[in-house]
């Protein structure tokens, strides 16, 4: 049993891990080219959450069609949030662009407690039946977590690393002045970046929400794990964010077992006091340029 | 083809360009010469859009490019090979060029066609065509860099110091490569601390010291001029 308790724990944090990669890679692309941390990443997670919840409970949506629906509006939210709050401070100084990602933040929370109040609600998939795995139970739910992560992580990566245009991506985050020279426009790859980061958030958030709940806050804890995730892997990095995501999922489903399940939100910032201590540039840092 | 009128650059308090006037007509190599810091690479960050002018007017084939945004002002047709090079360091030398030629991104068979004709002139580049461009030595760095803005199949090429820390006879090799890249067509405003070398390959050239444009004439009275060959011939 005990083997068996612990391969169920690294399933649980592979789950967690999935969704931290999600959002993680977000930040990572929008810092990539723009140098922005965008603080308010958690609650584009925690609008699309909401999304899918209400286009299944008030318009009847199947959970599939509920998610491409709550990802093709946080596209566009993404795009707006550039187009109207980031792209004019682009020549601002570097400060208020991240002022303005708390501001966002705060905007959006309040904006959801306002609409839709501050209860919990659930989010019911039609994925709650337990199946078994090699001697493992597991939801489908938290299957489909996991695989429907990797799906995504390997199509963007394909994305930026197949296509031309989302090679603008690299290039900008590689060298922004050779991005210009060689006529990428800046500011639609920052549109796009925003949107795809947006979008990514929505797919974690939809994902995650039937193994959790769906309040306003609940993007502000992700949001803080995200973070710790980027230092970890080394900022703008995409790998760095993928594993650091994983490290991370694994790390608190394996402590709260072991240790304490109270702490199991501990995990996270005793990783990144160690990452700060041992290696402040992350796991896999960036040369300097 | 590409004139500078009276233009005027300011980094803060600090005037970087004086009233610059600067001509480079159709198919002429036209080389800049001048110290470190005085103002070269300003003039082409100016001409790619990179920076704004304070003031003054910059002419493209009829049109005033003066505040156009960088990819617009390659879209018309100038490419730089910048200071520095400015490559994407991680991405193999193929998609370096690739993305070079950006502007051309829906015409694939040009796209194919351009990289053939990159291969052609820098043999070595279809070696490493799938290293990471950040693996290769300086030299051949300079030429992904190079070829980069070529495959913008520029009308004007701006190359600003294309042989700093380059080994005497690569240098020499560049200086060959540039020279048949304009007898190809192409109009080249080269950016020099290599005067001797430079003024060999080009028609015409500019002195440019402390941000102001102190002397232009032809490569041959460049060459003979008093001043010159004092200060950047060391004769």
């Amino acid at each position: 049993m005990e083997v068996e308790l612990f391969f169920q724990q690294i399933v649980n944090g592979l789950v967690l891990g999935s969704v931290y990669s999600l959002v993680a890679l977000g930040i990572t692309l929008i810092y990539g080219i723009m140098q922005l941390p965008n603080f308010a990443h958690g609650h584009l997670y925690m609008l699309g959450a909401y999304l899918t919840l209400f286009m299944m409970t008030m318009y009847g949506f199947h959970y599939w069609p509920a998610i491409l629906v709550s990802v093709a509006v946080l596209v566009l939210i993404g795009m707006l949030l550039e187009r109207l709050v980031f792209r004019p401070l682009h020549n601002a100084p570097h400060i208020n662009s991240m002022i303005a990602a708390v501001g966002v933040m705060l905007f959006i929370e309040a904006l959801a407690r306002k609409m839709w109040g501050s209860d919990y609600h659930r989010l019911d998939s039609p994925y709650e039946d337990a199946i078994s795995l090699f001697g493992l139970t597991i939801t489908q739910q938290r299957l489909i977590i996991i695989i429907a992560a990797i799906v995504l992580m390997i199509g963007l990566n394909l994305f930026l690393k197949r296509t031309v245009i989302g090679s603008t991506i690299e290039a900008m985050a590689q060298n922004r002045e050779g991005a210009f020279l060689v006529g990428i426009n800046a500011n639609k790859v920052s549109l796009l970046t925003f949107g795809i980061a947006s979008g990514l958030a929505a797919a974690a958030a939809s994902l995650a929400a039937p193994i959790n709940l769906v309040y306003p806050s609940m993007g502000a804890m992700v949001n803080l794990k995200a973070f710790v995730i980027i230092v970890l892997g080394g900022m703008g990095s995409i790998p760095g964010a993928v594993l650091g995501g994983y490290i991370l999922g694994l790390a608190e489903s394996i402590s709260g077992t072991y240790i304490n399940s109270e702490y199991k939100d501990l995990a996270a910032f005793v990783i990144l006091v160690l990452i700060l201590t041992l290696k402040p540039t992350g796991l896999f840092a960036k040369e300097a340029r | 083809m590409l004139k500078l009128v009276d233009v005027s650059v300011r980094y803060g308090s600090f005037k970087a360009l004086h009233s610059i006037n600067l001509e480079i007509n159709e198919g002429e190599l036209v080389v800049l010469l001048g110290a470190n810091g005085a103002g070269k690479s300003t003039i082409f960050r100016t001409i790619s859009g990179l920076v704004k002018p304070a003031s003054g007017e910059l002419h493209f084939n009829g049109k005033e490019i003066g505040g156009w945004s960088p990819d617009r002002i390659v879209k018309a047709g100038i490419a730089q090979c910048p200071e520095g090079r400015k490559l994407f360091l991680e991405m193999s030398v193929v998609k370096n060029l690739i993305l070079g030629g950006f502007v051309h991104r829906k015409d694939k068979a040009e796209i194919a066609r351009s990289l053939q004709h990159m291969f052609e002139l820098f043999p070595i580049l279809y070696e490493k065509k799938d290293q990471a461009a950040g693996s290769l030595s300086g030299g051949q760095q300079q030429m992904v860099a190079i070829a980069r803005a070529l495959m913008a199949k520029p009308k004007l090429l701006l190359l600003d110091e294309p042989s700093i820390g380059l080994a005497p006879l690569v240098v020499e090799q560049m200086f060959q490569t540039i020279a048949e890249i304009n007898r190809s067509g192409t109009s080249v405003l080269l950016a020099e601390q290599n005067a001797y070398a430079a003024l060999q390959i080009a028609h015409r050239g500019y002195i440019i010291e402390n941000g102001r444009l102190v002397l232009e004439g032809s490569s041959g009275r460049l060459r003979n001029n008093e001043e010159v060959r004092r200060a950047y011939l060391g004769a």
